[in-house]
């Protein structure tokens, strides 16, 4: 279930990297962004769940449209590495924001408790049930956007061979726009699920990161079937890793699967192209 | 009035990097036109300065009597120029109909029944419509590449080297869909490593050497001339 989860986030950056060749490491910040947007809408104006995802992928997408405007792509032209450094910079602004808005203190959201359903040995929680079907839910209709409509088909045109997309027609800038919302609006939803699951806080996003990077790595960086598998795989991996070694060491999980995926699988899982 | 009218036009890649040298070309309406000289001589260059991907330096290019200076690609394939790359010129990803959707991009309202006219001519690319770009052969994919281009019913068609790395017999059924589009009232401007064939097909032919123009004229008296075929036929 926490590879679900960990995919909706890994499907953003994966996304922002298909169409515009870069890695947006302020994707942790828009997960943030996303939590707290769907805290508001959930504690603030006390609104159920979906009505929060919502929240949080529209809050998280206006504000990555918005910032990536601003502070990177200007820096566009300058290659791939000094966009990504520059989104570390644009992360740590952004977290900062949110800490002087909403304070450090970890939050809730208003939603009741349950007790875990028991299966035998087996014990599950209902909140991680409706993190998973939420989760899933996001997905789907991302495959639908991407499989069905024409802006779909024509994101991944640019993610294929943007030279040959201008020339058929296809504004890359327009795509990249697109790209960046629906990225970090799926960052946003990602970050919302983690909270529901636990609590938010302005570092939410910036703990998972690696574990986010991770998952796209692992299913192969540009391939969006390929990080849904790389979630899953390092989700499950992390769960795993506690029945032999202590919490503490459970981020080693996601360096460990980056290392084993750059030694013997560069192109990822699902991955089309090594980059 | 002639559709395309290219003079002394000068462009390149980096800045001092001059690949076209003032060349001149023209094509009027229903011709084809080859253009045909040695390796790097610029003739690749000279489709992508019309179609923008190439910045020209100086020179006009104009087509149906506007200038396309300072366009972007998207805005010259809205004016009814439809290339085709030599390489990279399908999305590998996309199935067979999806690229076919993407070819019409710019005209979707027009889209269903296009594609349908394009099944109809090349039935090949109705059989995989499922199928992804990617995995197509060599002949399969430079068929698909001209069935995106015939999406927005371009007025003109500008093929770079249509038939390289593709066997025989495969480029022999390019050549003929080529012809076949060509006595329909296409315009066709096309470079062609194989001088012969091009020469065989085209009407007029521009002979490009070193980024400048060499010699041109009637295709079939180009290729009978022998200076032009001791020098690039072998012959």
């Amino acid at each position: 279930m926490a590879g679900a989860v960990l995919a909706v986030p890994a499907i953003g950056f994966t996304t922002v990297y298909a169409v515009l060749r870069f890695a947006n490491f302020a994707i942790a910040a828009h997960m943030a962004i996303g939590a707290f947007a769907g805290y508001v809408v959930n504690a603030w104006l006390g609104l159920p769940a979906w009505a929060a995802v919502v929240g949080a992928f529209l809050g998280a997408g206006i504000i990555g449209v918005a910032s990536d405007f601003i502070a990177l792509r200007p820096l566009r032209g300058q290659g791939a590495l000094t966009v990504a450094i520059a989104s570390i910079a644009l992360n740590l602004m952004l977290e900062n924001a949110i800490r002087f808005g909403f304070g450090n203190a970890p939050r809730n959201y208003a939603i009741p408790l349950v007790r875990d359903w028991t299966l035998g040995p087996i014990r599950i929680g209902p909140q991680q049930v409706e993190n998973a079907v939420i989760a899933v839910t996001a997905m789907t209709l991302l495959f639908l956007f991407l499989g069905l409509t024409s802006t779909g088909k024509a994101m991944r045109a640019v993610a294929d061979n943007p030279v040959l997309a201008d020339i058929k027609g296809i504004d890359p800038e327009r795509m990249a726009r697109f790209a960046v919302g629906l990225g970090m609006g799926l960052g946003g939803i990602g970050g919302m699920l983690i909270g529901l699951d636990t609590s938010i806080d302005p570092l939410l996003g910036f703990r998972s990161i690696l574990s986010v990077f991770a998952a796209a790595v692992v299913g192969g960086l540009g391939s969006i079937p390929g990080a849904v598998v790389g979630g899953l795989v390092i989700g499950l991996a992390e769960e795993l890793s506690l029945l032999a070694l202590p919490a503490t060491y459970k981020g080693a999980v996601g360096f460990l699967a980056i290392l084993l995926t750059l030694s013997f699988r560069p192109r990822g899982l699902l991955g089309g192209r090594a980059t | 009035m002639s559709l395309l009218a290219i003079e002394s036009l000068t462009a390149g890649y980096g800045a001092h990097d001059e690949i076209l040298k003032g060349v001149g070309l023209r094509a009027d309406a229903g011709e084809m036109v080859a253009l045909i000289g040695p390796n790097g001589a610029g003739k690749s260059t000279l489709l992508k300065a019309v179609v923008g991907i190439v910045a020209a330096r100086a020179g006009a290019i104009r087509f149906d009597g506007q200038a396309l200076a300072g366009l972007k690609p998207r805005e010259i394939s809205r004016r009814g120029i439809a290339f085709v790359p030599q390489e990279g010129n399908v999305f590998p990803s996309l199935s067979v109909e999806e690229n076919l959707e993407i070819g019409g991009y710019v005209d979707r309202a027009a889209r269903r029944g296009r594609i349908q006219a394009i099944y109809a001519r090349l039935p090949m690319l109705a059989e995989r419509r499922r199928q992804a770009a990617g995995t197509l052969s060599g002949g399969q994919r430079q068929t698909l590449a001209m069935g995106m281009a015939l999406m927005v019913a371009p007025k003109m068609l500008l093929l770079d080297e249509p038939s390289a790395g593709l066997s025989p017999m495969a480029a022999g059924e390019l050549f003929g869909l080529i012809k076949s589009l060509h006595r329909d009232g296409m315009t066709v401007v096309m470079v062609e490593q194989n001088a012969l064939e091009a020469l065989a097909v085209a009407d007029r032919a521009y002979l490009l050497v070193d980024g400048r123009n060499a010699r041109d004229g009637a295709a079939r008296a180009l290729a009978e001339d022998p200076e032009i075929r001791h020098a690039f036929l072998g012959g």
